[in-house]
This record gives C-alpha cells, sequence and structure tokens, in this order.
C-alpha cells in the first residue's frame, strides 16, 4: 500500500502544525507572490532561507527534503530549458549572467514548491476541513473534502483486498506490455467502483438518519480561534510583504547580481 | 404507553415484484427491549428502514399501511425530523462514520441540528462516556478497532438523546467478544436511560436473556412474537431458521430424552448451568 501511504496524514504536534491553517495559507500565498516579483538569485535565495526554521520547527525534514527531491525533475527541466533557450537566442553563447538567471528561475520554483509542501506537511486534513468550514465555503464541499481524506485509507485497503482476490483467481497483474497492463486492471477497478458507489448509499443513509439537512444554520464542534503563534505568523507575513514591495519598488535595479561580483 | 405502532404495513421497494414487508403489525411499549430476528432477506432491515422515515422518504417505494413513532406519523415526517426520536445503528461500523475524530463523528448529529458549542460539547462528553470510548476521543474512527467503531456508531446517535435506538446487526462484522461488549452497552442504556432500544440480531446466543419481547420474522410477516422463554420452545421455530441459544436446545433434548429438569427454559449457559447444578444438588 505504499503508493496511499504519502496520503495519509500523520498526527504531530508542534507549534507550526497548530498554526491556523487560514493564516499559514495567507503566508503562502505572500511567499508565493514575493517568489514571483523577483527573478534575480539573491532574493531567492533570501525567501528559500527564511521557510527553513519553520521546517525545523515542525520537525518535517524527512518528508521536506523528499518532497524537494520529488520536485528535482521538474527543476532541472526548467533550469535546462532556460539555458538552452539563452544560448540560442545569444547566437550560440552563453555567459554567467545567463546561468544565473537560468538559476533563479529554477530557485523561484524551488521556493514554491518548498512553501507548498510546508503548508501540506504541516496541516491535518481536519484542520483543513475545519478551516474550509468556517471561510464561508459551502458545507456541502467541505463535508466532501473531509470525507474524501477519510475514506483514502479505507478504499485503499478494499483496493488491496480485491486485488488479492483476484490474483487469487489467477489473474496476472504484471503481464504483458503497458496497454496489457492497463487492461489487467479492469478487473480490479469495477469491484472497487460498484463497491464505493454502495458504499456512498449507506452514508448517505447514516447522514440522513443523523439530521443531515435539519438546521438552515449549521453549527460546529470546534471553533478555530487565532493563539499568540497565529499572530506571530501575521507579524512575519506583513513584513515580509512590506519588505519585498519595498525592494521591488525601489531598490529593484540595484539587487546585486552573484556573477558580478566574480567578473 | 405505545411509542411504536406499526399496523398492516405492506412495503414494495421500487422496481421490486413483490412487497419486503407483507402485513406486519408491531406495537412496542416505552422503555422495553425488542430483540428481532429471522433468517436473512426476511425484511427486518426493512422494517428498520421505517422506523426513521428512511422508508420511505430515502427508498421511495411503495408503502401501504400505518406507522407511528414518538407520536409522529413517519410518513409525513422528514428523515432529518425523525432523527431527533429515533437513533439508527448500522450493520457496517466503517460506513457510518465520516469525520476524522471520534469526537467530531459524535458530534455530527448536533451539528446538524445547529446545536449551541457550549451545549454540544456537554452532549458530545456524555454519549463519549456513557458508550466507554472517552479516551479515544480525538482518534480518527478508521484507527480504532470495529468493536469501538460501533461504540462510535452508538454514541454518535446517542448524543442526539433519541426516545428510540435501532440497532440492525450491528455485531455481525465483529467477534464474540466484541460483540458481548456492544450488548452490554446496548444493554445499560435501557436499563439505566430507559430508552427503548429494537436490536434486530442473529446471536441469540448473546442476546435472548436481555429481552422478554422476541419477534420472529420470515418472509416480511412476523411469525412469533412474545416471551424467548415460550418462542424458543417452540418445535417449528427451528424450521425458520433462527439461531436458537445452544442452552435452549440443550433444555428441550434433556426433556425429550425423559429429565424431568423442572426449570423455566434457559436462554444463556449462565442461566442453564445454575439451575442444572441446584437440580443436581451439588
Amino acid at each position: 500500500m505504499s503508493v496511499f501511504d504519502g496520503l495519509k496524514f500523520r498526527k504531530v504536534f508542534s507549534p507550526i502544525h497548530n498554526l491556523d491553517p487560514r493564516i499559514k495559507f495567507i503566508y503562502v500565498i505572500a511567499i508565493f507572490i514575493s517568489a514571483i516579483l523577483f527573478h534575480q538569485i539573491l532574493p531567492l535565495a533570501i525567501l528559500f532561507l527564511i521557510q527553513l526554521p519553520f521546517v525545523f520547527m515542525a520537525r518535517v525534514q524527512k518528508q521536506w527534503v523528499k518532497s524537494l527531491r520529488g520536485a528535482a525533475f521538474l527543476a532541472s527541466f526548467i533550469f535546462i530549458i532556460n539555458i538552452l533557450t539563452k544560448f540560442f537566442y545569444n547566437n550560440w553563447t552563453l555567459t554567467a549572467f545567463d546561468i544565473e538567471s537560468a538559476l533563479g528561475m529554477t530557485m523561484r520554483f524551488i521556493v514554491l514548491v518548498e512553501s507548498f509542501s510546508v503548508f501540506f506537511l504541516t496541516t491535518s486534513p481536519d484542520h483543513l476541513g475545519l478551516a474550509l468550514e468556517q471561510s464561508r465555503i459551502p458545507y456541502e464541499f467541505a463535508f466532501a473534502f473531509t470525507t474524501a481524506v477519510r475514506f483514502v485509507p479505507v478504499l485503499a485497503e478494499e483496493a488491496q483486498t480485491i486485488m488479492d482476490a483476484q490474483k487469487a483467481r489467477g489473474l496476472e497483474l504484471e503481464k504483458g506490455n503497458l496497454l496489457k497492463r492497463i487492461r489487467n486492471y479492469i478487473p480490479i477497478l469495477i469491484p472497487l467502483i460498484v463497491s464505493a458507489i454502495r458504499r456512498s448509499l449507506e452514508l448517505a443513509e447514516a447522514m440522513e438518519s443523523r439530521a443531515w439537512g435539519a438546521a438552515k444554520k449549521r453549527t460546529n464542534l470546534y471553533l478555530l480561534k487565532l493563539h499568540k503563534g497565529d499572530y506571530i505568523l501575521i507579524g512575519i507575513t506583513t513584513i515580509v510583504l512590506i519588505i519585498t514591495i519595498y525592494v521591488r519598488l525601489f531598490l529593484f535595479n540595484s539587487i546585486p547580481l552573484i556573477s558580478s561580483f566574480f567578473f | 404507553m405505545t411509542i411504536i405502532k406499526i399496523s398492516d404495513l405492506v412495503y414494495t421497494y421500487p422496481g421490486a415484484s413483490k412487497p419486503s414487508i407483507d402485513g406486519l403489525s408491531l406495537n412496542i411499549e416505552k422503555g422495553e427491549f425488542v430483540l428481532i430476528t429471522g433468517p436473512s432477506g426476511c425484511g427486518k432491515t426493512s422494517l428498520c428502514r421505517t422506523f426513521n422515515g428512511l422508508i420511505p422518504h430515502f427508498y421511495q417505494g411503495v408503502l401501504k399501511g400505518q406507522i407511528i413513532v414518538a407520536g409522529q406519523d413517519v410518513t409525513d415526517k422528514q428523515t432529518f425530523e425523525m432523527a431527533k426520536h429515533v437513533g439508527l445503528v448500522f450493520q457496517n461500523p466503517e460506513n457510518q462514520l465520516f469525520a476524522l475524530s471520534v469526537e467530531k463523528d459524535v458530534a455530527f448529529g448536533l451539528e446538524n441540528l445547529g446545536m449551541p458549542r457550549a451545549e454540544m460539547r456537554k452532549r458530545v462528553d456524555w454519549a463519549l462516556n456513557l458508550a466507554g470510548i472517552y479516551d479515544l476521543r480525538e482518534r480518527s474512527p478508521h484507527e480504532v478497532s470495529g468493536g469501538q467503531q460501533q461504540r462510535v456508531a452508538i454514541a454518535s446517535v446517542l448524543a442526539m438523546q433519541p426516545e428510540i435506538i435501532v440497532l440492525d446487526e450491528p455485531t455481525s462484522f465483529l467477534d464474540p467478544l466484541s460483540a458481548e461488549r456492544i450488548f452490554e452497552v446496548i444493554y445499560k442504556l435501557n436499563q439505566e436511560q430507559g430508552i427503548t432500544v429494537v436490536l434486530v440480531e442473529h446471536r441469540l446466543d448473546l442476546t435472548a436473556k436481555y429481552t422478554n419481547h422476541l419477534v420472529v420474522m420470515d418472509k416480511g410477516k412476523i411469525c412469533f412474537e412474545g416471551n424467548p422463554r415460550d418462542i424458543l420452545c417452540n418445535e417449528e421455530i427451528s424450521r425458520i431458521g433462527v439461531g436458537i441459544p445452544k442452552a435452549t436446545l440443550l433444555y428441550k433434548r434433556l426433556k425429550a430424552a425423559g429429565f424431568d429438569v423442572n426449570m423455566q427454559t434457559p436462554l444463556s449457559s449462565d442461566e442453564l448451568a445454575e439451575q442444572l447444578l441446584k437440580v443436581l444438588d451439588v
């Protein structure tokens, strides 16, 4: 079931995990905007570095490194495409500045991946669902989201059972060419879909029996409240945004290039 | 006081050729512990669905006859209105829990009713304690055992403080020990909280001792109704396919073999053992 392991969220308690997901999301958006505003490597490197404390405070280094490694392929792709276009565009010549700007583009991508992975690594699905519920999104959507998350492991287990059952009856999954292999999965998918539909009917029945749709205004057992940490994060976000906008407006052309130190 | 009154009920699922419930009348008194049993496909589950209006509102189909539950005519009321009076616990514990924490699942019904948070908190804790799962409240429902999941399901209907709890084969996914624990929780609710319990169950071995109102169904009808001590002695019942408790079977054989054990029909092994010891004068 290793494929589905990544989708399971493990409960960890850290100051970062306890932050309000809405504030964390605003912070991610702020980093996102800042990364878009610059193409030079220096400010992007700073944006990369200021997120490291979050990763260590949340103690998710291992998963974080894994997600960066996952992004490495795309990052190198971006780097190569940038180098190649510069190379052809400048009549088959390549300068240190070109390499630096290609590196800057790659860095921007890495910063984006980094900030989103910190968000998803430190926000539990129920926290996220709760944030959805309490940010005026219709409850049906929030419910669909949490239910989907809730049933991922259940369906994964069921898929495994069906796979075992079909294999026991002689189905060979790893046989033939690509097309054949895809076709091999049909005897797994059909029972899985049928049982998922049956399950959804039972769920609907259980929801009805527990007064689904009784009150126009639904209440919630939990209330998301802002704590000290959330205010600190709001502060950090504001400072990052102010500095970004200031530098972008007034100092943009005086940002030094790393390569200019050498040449 | 009669809390459930069903008269001449005939119900056919949409697209079905013959009715699943075929002329059934049943009265259940407030505070009773009613046990319904019968072979698979005899209409037990359909009957359960009529108690809170899943039949006919959710399942459509053709319904004739009258169902009055807790003073409400089920055919006039929506299921969410009936949910305040009747709590339904289903067979598969996995498919009736939706939230990502036990506590939130127990609160689900109350959230739907729009209850203020402070009161909801109180009710949730109360229900968790009654079902004996207070310690599990922060866990995720899919990572606790089947028996615990079923107790979460019981707590979640309990939180809505219904007058009646209906359990449709709540232990068919559980091992005997977890099943027994579930029955004890249910029995306690019946005795201490005065909640009317309707339990659908095959395992009479474990449950017959709790009730004095047994209903045996077959082919959409009630064929026997009354005290289990009388019904389970009946010869015809073994032909329908009802799991008669082993203690009762042994008693019947002893009697047939000519032993005059002179005692009331035992419903559980403990009862039989106790009475046999008395007779044997050990």
